[in-house]
């Protein structure tokens, strides 16, 4: 079965892939190799994923090196739907550098932790939960990249920015509410305001600010998009930067290495 | 001509909320932490029928008053939730104290849940969302995402905020062959049940899962019983009470002839669900829309 050090066997070959589609899409290629190359990447990777899965016996989503594999995974697919979408050349060498940092990250640090899940865990509503997360976190960072984009280069992408956002932020909804009723279900309180919870409100109310500002202040452009890399700094907090924080240390049920 | 200006935008929206703020404040010295035990039956039923009926009455008051207008907009609405939003940041940044205790310093932040400016930057916030759901409240295909989302958080929040006092969360030691029908509360106050659980086995299985496992009959006042096993993330659901696998006799492991269980009871969850499922339908018609 594969292990952490079989990544790269599986992460080289998806790169190849989705740099290929990448390069075909910023020289104006035609769009149905561009998606086949970035399907077969995808489908190179997710078999990485599937593998762990089998040989871990649990979804791979417990440690913090493991949703970064989950992160890789939809990286591209948030870059392809946006290019097919919108028909954006550079879209894809976006998500697929994003991705690549990532799973640099995961081979130069891997985080290897014991096969026993916590009770709490073994829930169907596990994997859906942090999938959607995954997910929103890929289509808000690359809204995030549109907006630092236009913020420094003056190009006109709000479009997409504003497109990304509001399907993140449903996405972000949907996880949240999910991870709401699982918690009913295993512990009793729907929201219990553990470190995490209250990062992920404090996030989802950011993301609502840029929604509604877009909407009453469509000419305010700028105020809006450096909003919303604000409001990705507060989902990084949420994501991992309250295993930093002093005021969290020892508090959240959201961490289980023990 | 000069355009007239227009008194009501998102710098009185600011204000209000740094005014909320500043009252927040002076309450939280004068009168202390918020006291949410006080909110249990039937003071809840009482403050909803007001919460409702005060909105009702400002939204049909809302040619008059250009206050009441001014509330249902997006200029009144974007301050206040930045403002629920930096509250929420705070809270995110300080250590709290676990609920039910008192603050860990003379302000308060601590335990930011009773916080008074905390508390009244998320009743503004309900306040606009049900003055915005009234001007909605129309039978037209536009509006249904629309009352989805705005709807939904206004009845989960309301629901959970108001219902909470009247959740009781209970903990039952079991101890293997006795019938136990006392639970203590976070207070370690005693309380006698309608329901009574009888353990007639508690184990640990750890093929092909680790999972904690009681073997139980719960005995109800009305003569029913119901033997089942309860287990982590499988409670089991008795005339109104939820009764979890909390602990066991952790010195002694799968050899542990004390059981604990967890027993909640909580009479307004279907209207948090409720509030829950139509935020759900909002989010997947905002995405399905895209």
């Amino acid at each position: 079965m594969v292990n952490w050090n079989d990544l790269w066997l599986f992460a080289l070959p998806a790169l190849v892939c989705w740099a290929a589609a990448a390069v075909l899409s910023l020289r104006g290629g035609k769009q149905k190799p561009v998606c086949l190359l970035t399907v077969c990447g995808m489908l190179i990777f997710g078999s990485y994923i599937a593998l762990m899965w089998l040989s871990l016996e649990r979804p791979p989503l417990r440690t913090m090196g493991e949703t970064r594999l989950w992160y890789s995974f939809f990286l591209p697919l948030v870059g392809l739907l946006t290019y097919s979408r919108w028909h954006y050349r550079w879209v894809l060498s976006f998500s697929t550098l994003l991705s690549a940092v990532f799973i640099c990250i995961n081979i130069l640090k891997p985080e290897i932790h014991d096969k026993v899940m916590m009770p709490a865990l073994q829930s169907p509503w596990f994997a859906p939960h942090v999938i959607i997360y995954m997910f929103a976190y890929a289509t808000t960072g690359v809204a995030t990249l549109l907006a630092l984009w236009q913020l420094c280069r003056g190009q006109d992408q709000l479009a997409a920015i504003d497109n990304l956002t509001r399907v993140g932020l449903s996405f972000i909804t949907i996880g949240m509410l999910f991870g709401a009723l699982w918690a009913k279900e295993a512990w009793g309180t729907y929201w219990s305001w553990d470190p995490k919870e209250t990062w992920a409100a404090a996030t989802w109310l950011c993301y609502l600010v840029y929604v509604h500002l877009r909407r009453s202040r469509p000419l305010a452009v700028r105020p809006a998009l450096l909003w919303l890399v604000l409001c990705f700094l507060c989902l990084q907090m949420c994501w991992w930067g309250i295993n930093y924080l002093p005021s969290a240390q020892g508090m959240s049920i959201h961490t289980y290495n023990s | 001509m000069k355009k007239p200006c227009k008194p009501w935008g998102m710098t009185e929206g600011g204000l209000v909320c740094c005014g909320l703020a500043a009252a927040g404040v002076v309450l939280q010295f004068a009168v202390g932490s918020v006291r949410w035990e006080a909110m249990a039956w039937p003071v809840n039923i009482l403050v909803l029928s007001g919460l409702l009926l005060g909105i009702v009455l400002m939204h049909f008051c809302r040619s008059k008053v250009r206050l009441f207008r001014w509330m249902a907009t997006l200029p009144a609405g974007i301050p206040a939730i930045v403002a629920c939003a930096m509250m929420t940041v705070l809270m995110g940044v300080t250590r709290q104290v676990p609920s039910g205790h008192v603050p860990a310093e003379p302000l308060g932040i601590t335990a930011m849940l009773s916080f008074w400016p905390f508390v009244l930057a998320y009743l503004w916030l309900t306040l606009l969302v049900g003055m915005v759901c009234m001007t909605r409240l129309r039978p037209s295909w536009r509006n249904v995402p629309f009352l989805l989302n705005h709807l939904g958080i206004f009845t989960a929040l309301v629901a959970g905020t108001l219902g909470n006092a009247d959740m009781q969360r209970l903990r039952m030691v079991t101890q293997e062959g006795k019938t136990e029908w006392r639970a203590v509360d976070a207070r370690h106050r005693v309380h006698e049940l309608p329901i009574a659980i009888e353990l007639h086995d508690f184990s640990i299985e750890e093929q092909p899962k680790l999972s904690y496992a009681s073997d139980v009959t719960v005995y109800t006042k009305s003569g029913i019983s119901v033997r089942d096993t309860i287990r982590v993330n499988k409670p089991l659901s008795v005339r109104g009470w939820k009764i979890y696998q909390y602990s066991y006799d952790e010195a002694k492991g799968g050899m542990s002839d004390i059981s604990i269980f967890e027993l909640v009871r909580d009479p307004w969850l279907p209207y948090v669900y409720l509030g829950i499922f139509m935020m759900l339908a909002g989010a997947v018609w905002l995405f399905v829309k895209w």
